[in-house]
């Protein structure tokens, strides 16, 4: 059937015939979770990217942080926080925001490298991020350049995870209220001060599990299709 | 990861006990932890299940439940709940439950049992059993030097306003202004006020006048150079020991480079627990009542020495009980140098925290007279009733304010005959009604202060036969006994109850939840043993060597717990008084640390486990 063409597997196997790289073989091989299974089982990798600006074009991944959740838990070993080194001086506004020096850069690993280390730690588990747009489209930006392919992404928003659970509740929408820390005040989640990618990835996965435990009241169960949309 | 850079791991690092952890030990805790989140309503552990994490509540709060169903208590951020389980195989044994959105963080067991057996501290934290950790926390607040909970007595507390002089200002211009303000020392500076020596009363004596120098001669000539000097945060007790150690008596107190004051041996002396007995012998000297009045103003500050110089609870209620027993004593004695010598024997008597010598502070005054029973109303009755007005009165002017349930001398009913007390006893322990049970656990506890002691100590003997074959009375007082229960604990900001959920009490009142508990318990065993002391402790000691009322393990569990708690409301009153408030027994939960505050409810436990071992001997609830 037509549709089988677009699914995400029939897509991998295709592009098994493109690309080489054993890392990016490996993750095309591995099949996503299935949609039907018990969204508490899956293991997760919680990803947040650190960015010079918002168009992944253009724009450069600063850092990488990310946890993994198993068992419904945030695993703190399963932390992995990355400076990349650019080639480029960092525009002194991203300083300010980042944190990150010129200094702290070149101190950094190679875009190449650090994408090989987090592949192969998607590999066969839900990626989840807060606000896909920007991870996405930098994920795939940084695919492109170094595996020559987009490589098709199991991306779960914690941010789209909220929106449809208002809309369906048909709760009133606020503006900003979809902001990581607004979001967790609101499941109750302490506040935390410093903003790096690797504590933005900590706070997104908690937030996660807040959602997947307010969803788990309405209902008996979920389901990883409950949580795609 | 750098785990170390992490909020997560800055936040482990604040919460007892992992705050005796080495640094890089943390880190692999903090490596280690796995977060979890609980809604509002879930249970976290059920009896009965296997548990192989202890968690850390990082936000929101949790409830524990006893095997019966019992609230055993609230947790909230930076406390523990599981780690039994862990401890016990992973067998879990009470109900864990989330009251609040929660955020957790999990130590594995694994890592769990490591820490405890890697390191003492933690383990003693976990392990403890309620009393040992009592009485490991009396010990740390006593030998406390860091400000451990305790207010330490320090150089800046005792020293006085420094005389400065210049060092060429002559000899007798530096005597006159000693003499002026009747300064025994004076400190030498140079012009940019620095200091570089100190003179005192006797280099005036010794280097002046024995040597026949000329006055006029700069000061400079005759001082100490470069003289000992103190820092303002030194420890009294420490500055005490180098003065004793080097025979000197003043020394120069500096804050860095500035002179701020000049401390005494005999400043430092004064400043032991021996406050009081100066006190007393001041009071003994008053020549009227405005004196009393005026050295009574004092005893605040004596109570605060004594708080600072982390003396036991029961020493300092004995000092305090002291100036307040002085001040009934010479009170009397003006009162019968006014009104003549007494027509008939009689005994003063003091009822309450002064019968037993547990004052803290200025207390109501209960008193009564048991006069001689040849006493004749007519004869004599208005000799007693000026006499005990006068006292009352008097006592009300030093801050022994009047008792609001006119239990007092001035009241007729209690200054009658010995045997019209005799009755009254009779009466109670006879007929113990609420009333009865009101006024006997006023009058079991007295002493006799001034007066004829033996109408007293024959009463009491008479008396203690009788409670002690009165198993009904003893099943009454001790039911009495448990309308004052301990609390479970702190939560948050409010003070947790087993039957009242959500209690708005904000602070603790530490008197009515754990001083008088214990000092019912300790009247109830007494008089159900026939037993004489009045003091608590002395009670609890002879309960102990009775042997049949009470374990000598409860026995001293019960001491451990109204020592700590005795001790929390002692501190609370002195940092009252220091800040000039008025002080009262309402512990805010904020003035206390976490572990104070695990502390506490512990004592609060052994205390009502012994409310209970009474209540199960007594069936008193039956009379409830």
């Amino acid at each position: 059937m037509w549709w089988r063409w677009f699914s995400p597997e029939a897509q991998k196997q295709r592009l098994l015939k493109k690309v080489e790289h054993p890392l990016a073989r490996a993750y095309l091989e591995t099949p996503f979770p299935d949609k039907k299974r018990n969204a508490w089982e899956l293991d997760y990798l919680v990803l947040d990217f650190e960015t010079t600006g918002l168009d992944a074009s253009k724009d450069a991944i600063l850092s990488m942080g990310y946890t993994e959740i198993r068992g419904g838990r945030v695993q703190m070993d399963g932390c992995i926080h990355r400076i990349i080194k650019l080639n480029i001086p960092l525009p002194p506004e991203t300083v300010v925001i980042h944190k990150i020096t010129d200094d702290r850069m070149n101190a950094g690993i190679h875009l190449h490298d650090a994408l090989h280390e987090l592949l192969e730690r998607m590999t066969g588990k839900v990626v989840v991020v807060h606000f896909a747009h920007i991870e996405s489209t930098f994920l795939h930006a940084a695919m492109e350049r170094v595996y020559g392919q987009k490589l098709p992404l199991l991306m779960l928003d914690t941010l789209a995870i909220e929106r449809r659970w208002r809309e369906r509740t048909q709760q009133v929408i606020i503006p900003n209220q979809f902001r990581l820390g607004n979001l967790r005040n609101a499941y109750s989640l302490p506040r935390y001060g410093a903003h790096s990618a690797l504590m933005d990835a900590i706070a997104t996965a908690e937030l996660f599990l807040a959602e997947m435990s307010y969803m788990q009241c309405e209902k008996d169960g979920i389901r990883l299709g409950d949580l795609l949309g | 990861m750098e785990v170390e850079q992490l909020e997560i791991r800055d936040y482990l690092a604040k919460c007892p006990p992992l705050t005796e952890l080495p640094a890089d030990y943390l880190n692999e805790v903090a490596q280690g932890l796995e977060i979890q989140y609980v809604r509002r309503g879930t249970d976290v552990l059920k009896a009965g299940g296997i548990n192989h994490h202890s968690f850390l509540i990082r936000s929101g709060a949790m409830e524990v439940f006893l095997p019966n169903g019992e609230l055993y208590g609230r947790f909230s951020e930076g406390e523990w709940v599981g780690y039994r389980s862990v401890m016990r195989d992973g067998k879990v044994s009470m109900d864990v439950k989330a009251i609040e959105d929660t955020l957790l963080y999990a130590v594995s067991g694994q890592m769990f049992l490591e820490m405890l057996e890697r390191f003492e501290r933690v383990r003693k934290y976990f392990t403890d059993g309620k009393p040992e950790r009592l009485r490991r926390a009396i010990q740390e607040i006593r030998g406390a030097d860091d400000g451990f909970a305790m207010i330490t007595l320090h150089v800046r507390d005792l020293m006085k306003l420094p005389m400065l002089v210049g060092r060429n200002e002559s000899i007798q211009q530096v005597a006159r202004q000693m003499s002026e303000v009747n300064a025994q020392t004076a400190m030498v500076t140079e012009d940019d006020a620095s200091l570089c020596g100190i003179v005192t009363d006797v280099d005036f004596r010794r280097r002046v006048v024995a040597e026949g120098l000329g006055v006029h001669l700069p000061i400079a000539d005759i001082m100490t150079v470069n003289p000992l000097t103190l820092s303002s945060r030194d420890q009294a007790s420490e500055a005490l020991l180098l003065m004793a150690r080097r025979n000197i008596r003043h020394v120069p107190v500096m804050d860095g480079k500035d002179v701020v004051g000049v401390i005494s041996a005999s400043d430092l002396l004064r400043s032991q627990s021996h406050n009081a007995v100066y006190l007393v012998g001041d009071i003994f000297a008053a020549a009227h009542v405005e004196r009393l009045a005026e050295l009574s103003k004092v005893l605040p500050k004596v109570m605060v020495g004594l708080v600072k110089n982390s003396l036991p609870a029961s020493d300092i209620g004995q000092a305090i009980t002291s100036i307040g027993q002085a001040i009934v004593r010479r009170m009397l004695a003006l009162a019968e140098e006014k009104f003549g010598a007494p027509p008939v024997p009689y005994a003063f008597v003091a009822a309450g925290s002064l019968a037993r010598r547990e004052q803290t502070a200025h207390s109501d005054q209960d008193n009564g007279m048991i006069l001689s029973d040849d006493y004749n109303e007519a004869e004599h009755g208005e000799y007693f009733r000026n006499l005990a007005r006068y006292v009352s009165d008097g006592l009300n002017a030093c801050g022994y304010v009047y008792c609001p349930g006119d239990v007092m001398a001035t009241n007729d009913q209690w200054r009658q005959p010995l045997a019209v007390w005799r009755g009254y006893f009779e009466t109670w322990i006879n007929k113990p009604e609420a009333k009865a049970l009101m006024y006997a656990s006023i009058f079991f506890d007295l002493r006799c202060l001034h007066g004829d002691e033996s109408l007293l100590t024959d009463l009491q003997e008479e008396i203690l036969k009788k409670t002690k074959a009165s198993t009904l009375f003893q099943a009454f007082m001790a039911s009495n006994a448990l309308s004052h229960r301990p609390p479970l604990g702190f939560f948050r900001g409010f003070v947790l109850d087993k039957e009242k959920d959500g209690s708005d009490e904000k602070g603790m009142d530490m008197k009515k939840r754990g001083v008088v508990p214990v000092i019912d318990l300790a009247r109830v065993f007494a008089l159900a043993g026939g037993l004489s002391p009045i003091n608590t402790w002395e009670r609890l000691d002879a309960i102990a060597d009775e042997g049949v009322l009470l374990s000598q393990a409860s026995v001293n569990d019960l001491r451990d717990a109204f020592e700590f708690i005795s001790m929390v409301r002692l501190q609370h009153q002195a940092k009252q008084i220091e800040k000039g408030q008025s002080p009262n027994n309402y512990v805010p939960p904020e003035e206390l640390s976490a572990l104070e505050r695990r502390h506490l409810k512990d004592a609060f436990e052994v205390i009502a486990t012994t409310q209970t071992i009474m209540a199960s001997r007594y069936q008193a609830d039956r009379f409830r």
